[in-house]
């Protein structure tokens, strides 16, 4: 397969919730949206299954391999973490309960770089540090509570194994330190603060305006962080130059965060595309979606197929139905790192609520980027004039009509307005309402 | 479609394509549960503001929003008595079947005629663009099955009346 | 079928097999029920399979008597009347061995029963009005309300005018849905009389909850949302003696069963249609769901199914 084209691996088992590979990939964890996680293992011919990691009672909401240790760590709505060791003789996979302290979901687990901690977010308004416990040979938890107020829903590492950055329900992203006595060296100063102990607040950021913060990420050498949040924001933020930069996008809302290098971000969700923002001179942009829009062929549907959809669905073949002209037909919930370094990411992979595991090269970025930017121009000029078609369009799109008379246009440009608020949020819950009248 | 309508429509697609980011969230309250915030309405911070889109006094559409669910009720033109009733009757009808429409509240909101219920687990079930698809290709039936169903009952009581009044002849 | 028939079909089929010589005569004991609560009992005696006996109640029967009832009934059915069974009204005893009449005809006679007992206050009505007609004055004194309560709750008004005679029917709508349908067909009934073809018909007016003009004073009329009233006005040439009185006697009865089955139609039909447009929904529903690519087929024996 060519490397311009992405991956798709379709596992057809219901909704992907979380995956991560091993550090040779060619052993993958994956949760099906269920209490277990299915470990599949690559011989070269596809993804056959090798084991199913089943102790959650709840569904598994996060899942995160040790590249090193060889250890993979999961965590659940049924508020506990397990650490899975391969036991090598058996080839078993061996769980150890995780002693979180937390009496609600846990929501998002992440290895440190150096893999002797990991950090489980929760939604008892709390960060759970864990580090092994030699003396009494388990995992203990050590909480960052102090000024989260709602469910942190994401998590990732800085480099220096101690700063850890955490998006939370409460509309703000915010740096910890998780520095663990006896276990952490101290850590050299960085923009982010020098003298560091545990569960010192090192920043706190918002997208200025409001929304849910779905994901973190550190940049490559751990100086800036970017942030989405639900008003399809991204933010950069770097302390060392106190630049704080939202780029405000017309797409749904972005899930999960990745950088690529230090001038290029990937972020993927409810839009079910990855798209690259990138640094442009000292300012960060939107520059296109990662996903060439494809138009979906209809193949090998055999009569009886064509026949059932009518019964069931009353639907023929030619349909105007909407259709997504995406790879991942659902939301994105996931991306992580394939292949390549933190400072130059080769591969990343995604995964979504289609059940899709998708694989994409970073080499297309820099071939197809030429003729992306021309397509964006295109699409940029069509958002002025026609904003009714916010989300439909991706760039690489060709629209060929604009077909809204000036005064329903004005009033499609209401109703954007709307659409932005959707995403504001006003006083947490009050019943203030918006009313559009056409 | 008539005028006025087609950007109604529209101005609810666009809204519920933005409502419809739902993602798997836990309780905060309840331990080892996983509930409908919108319902429970017990973390304000994961409730977004409802919108309302009205396109005259009578029909109209209110969005509510959460973290993990979204509710869509909906107010159902009802110029007379009888679209009334027949609207009435309709509402009962879906609303006895909710257990096949998994999306259908069981009981509307206050004010308006019809209410579902969508959660996170709806949108890994099925394509969220086919949900929101769904909803207004609705929206836009059953204005006019009322309006028919109206037609055919006008239609018949002439029938009725004429032929038995022509007996008299 | 838009228009209802006048007799009891079952009284008619089960007559004609009676009746019919070739079948031997057979033990029987049938009840039958009619419009308008009415109902039958069709029975042969003890002893004696060939004598059948056709007993009818209704609650109104005492007033249909008080306006003469027994006069139309024993113009019709003189040669069969006996003492009624105890707990009817009223009893015909036919005797198989020997009918009477031509039997087709006696059949259809005896099935027009109900429709003979409600007659009596009709003719007396029209006979009064043609009476008053003939004479120079009138003497409103003359003119009678006849109330007949063939329903619980409702009734059947008639009165004779100087030149007219007026039934009115109170009728009860159970149902919210009932009471809106009726609206509908009622106001058709109002308009339809302006089309040119239906000039003869009788004027038809409607009122929901107030009583019109004639029952007003009439004591006991229920005060309710569910309460309508027909008016039916009913000029000479609507009820010339012959055929053309008997339809109008047997079609202004059937009204109100009439309006109620096609209202009741009606209602199917939405429910009907409604189930339809529901299960298109669900079709437009299950667009939303993935079709899940088949997994591997299975034969009969466990074994993988692949295509050559």
């Amino acid at each position: 397969m060519s490397a311009e084209l992405p991956i798709v691996n379709e596992f057809n088992q219901g909704p992907i919730s979380c995956h991560a590979f091993n550090h040779d990939r060619s052993e993958l964890a994956v949760c099906f949206n269920t209490n277990v996680v299915s470990v599949f293992r690559n011989a070269g011919a596809g993804w056959t299954l090798a084991w199913t990691l089943a102790e959650h009672d709840k569904p598994v909401t996060s899942v995160d391999w040790a590249p090193k240790s060889n250890r993979i760590v999961t965590c659940s709505q049924d508020r506990n973490a397990y650490v899975w060791t391969l036991d090598s003789s058996l080839q078993q996979w061996k769980p150890t309960l995780v002693l979180l302290r937390i009496n609600r979901a846990a929501t998002f687990v992440r290895w440190s770089p150096q893999e002797d901690k990991f950090a489980v977010a929760s939604g008892s308004r709390c960060i759970s540090v864990c580090y092994f416990e030699e003396d009494n040979d388990w995992w203990v938890g050590k909480h960052i509570k102090k000024p989260i107020r709602s469910t942190v829903l994401s998590l990732d590492w800085h480099p220096n194994n101690v700063l850890l950055a955490a998006g939370c329900a409460d509309m703000k992203a915010r740096v910890f330190s998780a520095f663990i006595k006896g276990i952490d060296k101290k850590p050299a100063p960085s923009p982010w603060g020098e003298k560091l102990p545990f569960n010192t607040v090192c920043g706190e950021f918002s997208n200025g305006t409001g929304g849910w913060i779905h994901s973190v990420a550190f940049s490559p050498d751990g100086d800036s962080l970017a942030f989405t949040g639900h008003d399809s924001t991204m933010t950069v933020v770097s302390p060392a130059t106190g630049s704080v930069q939202s780029v405000r996008t017309p797409y749904l809302p972005y899930l999960s965060t990745i950088w690529l290098n230090e001038n290029q971000i990937v972020a993927a969700g409810y839009d079910c595309a990855p798209h690259l923002f990138e640094l442009k001179g000292e300012l960060w942009d939107f520059s296109s979606s990662l996903d060439a829009a494809v138009k979906k062929v209809d193949v090998g549907f055999t009569a009886r197929d064509t026949f059932r959809r009518m019964d069931s669905r009353a639907q023929s073949t030619t349909t105007n139905d909407t259709e997504v002209h995406t790879h991942h037909q659902n939301t994105i919930n996931s991306t992580r790192v394939f292949a390549g370094t933190r400072e130059h990411v080769e591969q990343y992979s995604t995964s979504g609520v289609d059940g899709k595991l998708i694989i994409w090269s970073t080499d297309n970025i820099a071939k197809g980027l030429a003729n992306m930017h021309l397509k964006t121009g295109l699409v940029d000029c069509i958002y002025e004039n026609d904003m009714s078609r916010k989300g439909d369009f991706k760039p690489g799109y060709v629209a060929t009509k604009v077909d809204l008379s000036a005064r329903e246009l004005d009033k499609v440009l209401a109703e954007d307005v709307e659409v932005c608020k959707m995403g504001v949020r006003g006083g947490a819950g009050d019943k203030e309402s918006v009313s559009i009248d056409l | 479609m008539s005028n006025t309508l087609r950007p109604y429509l529209n101005a609810v697609r666009q809204t519920l394509k933005a409502a419809m980011c739902l993602e798997n969230f836990s309780s905060q309250v309840a331990e080892r549960h996983n509930k409908p915030e919108v319902e429970t309405g017990t973390s304000k911070e994961v409730l977004l503001n409802p919108v309302i889109i009205s396109r005259n006094d009578k029909e109209r559409v209110l969005i509510e929003t959460s973290v993990n669910s979204l509710r869509v009720s909906i107010a159902i033109k009802q110029a007379d008595e009888i679209e009334r009733i027949l609207a009435h009757k309709f509402t009962r009808f879906l609303t006895q079947r909710a257990e096949s429409f998994v999306i259908l509240r069981r009981k509307p909101i206050e004010g308006y005629d019809i209410s579902f219920l969508i959660t996170n687990s709806h949108a890994e079930q099925m394509y969220k663009h086919k949900l929101v698809d769904f909803i207004i290709q609705f929206m836009e039936e059953v204005d006019k099955e009322i309006s028919e169903m109206k037609l055919s009952l006008n239609a018949r009581a002439r029938i009725v009346s004429e032929s038995y009044l022509s007996q008299f002849n | 079928m838009i228009l209802l028939d006048y007799h009891n079909r079952i009284i008619e089929d089960t007559l004609k097999a009676r009746f019919n010589p070739e079948n031997k005569p057979k033990p029987v004991d049938m009840s039958i029920v009619d419009f308008d609560g009415v109902s039958y009992h069709l029975s042969t005696l003890d002893d004696q399979d060939t004598k059948l006996n056709l007993s009818i109640r209704w609650k109104c029967w005492p007033e249909l008597v008080q306006y003469g009832a027994m006069d139309v009934l024993k113009r019709e059915y003189n040669q069969w009347i006996v003492t009624p069974e105890s707990g009817y009204d009223f009893t015909l005893q036919f005797d198989l061995e020997n009918i009477g009449a031509d039997p087709e005809d006696v059949i259809h006679k005896v099935s027009l029963l109900k429709r003979n007992a409600m007659a009596a206050p009709f003719e007396r009505a029209f006979d009064a009005q043609a009476m008053a007609e003939q004479e120079d004055h009138w003497d409103p004194t003359s003119s009678q309300l006849m109330t007949i309560h063939y329903r619980d709750g409702e009734a059947i008004y008639v009165q004779n005018q100087q030149d007219r005679v007026t039934v009115i029917f109170s009728t009860l709508f159970k149902e919210e849905t009932d009471r809106v349908f009726a609206k509908v067909f009622l106001q058709e009934f109002v308009d339809a009389r302006k089309k040119p073809h239906l000039q003869n018909a009788p004027q038809v007016i409607y009122s929901h909850r107030e009583p019109p003009l004639e029952i007003r004073h009439v004591p006991g009329l229920l005060d309710s949302e569910s309460m309508g009233y027909i008016t039916f006005v009913l000029f000479p040439r609507n009820y010339a003696a012959g055929a053309v009185r008997e339809e109008t006697i047997s079609r202004i009865q059937i009204f109100r069963d009439y309006l109620h089955y096609h209202i009741k139609c009606s209602k199917a039909y939405m429910h009907s249609r409604m189930r339809a447009r529901v299960s298109d929904f669900l079709k437009v529903l299950n667009r939303a769901k993935p079709e899940i690519q088949a997994s591997e087929k299975k034969l009969a024996s466990g074994r993988a199914f692949r295509r050559a």
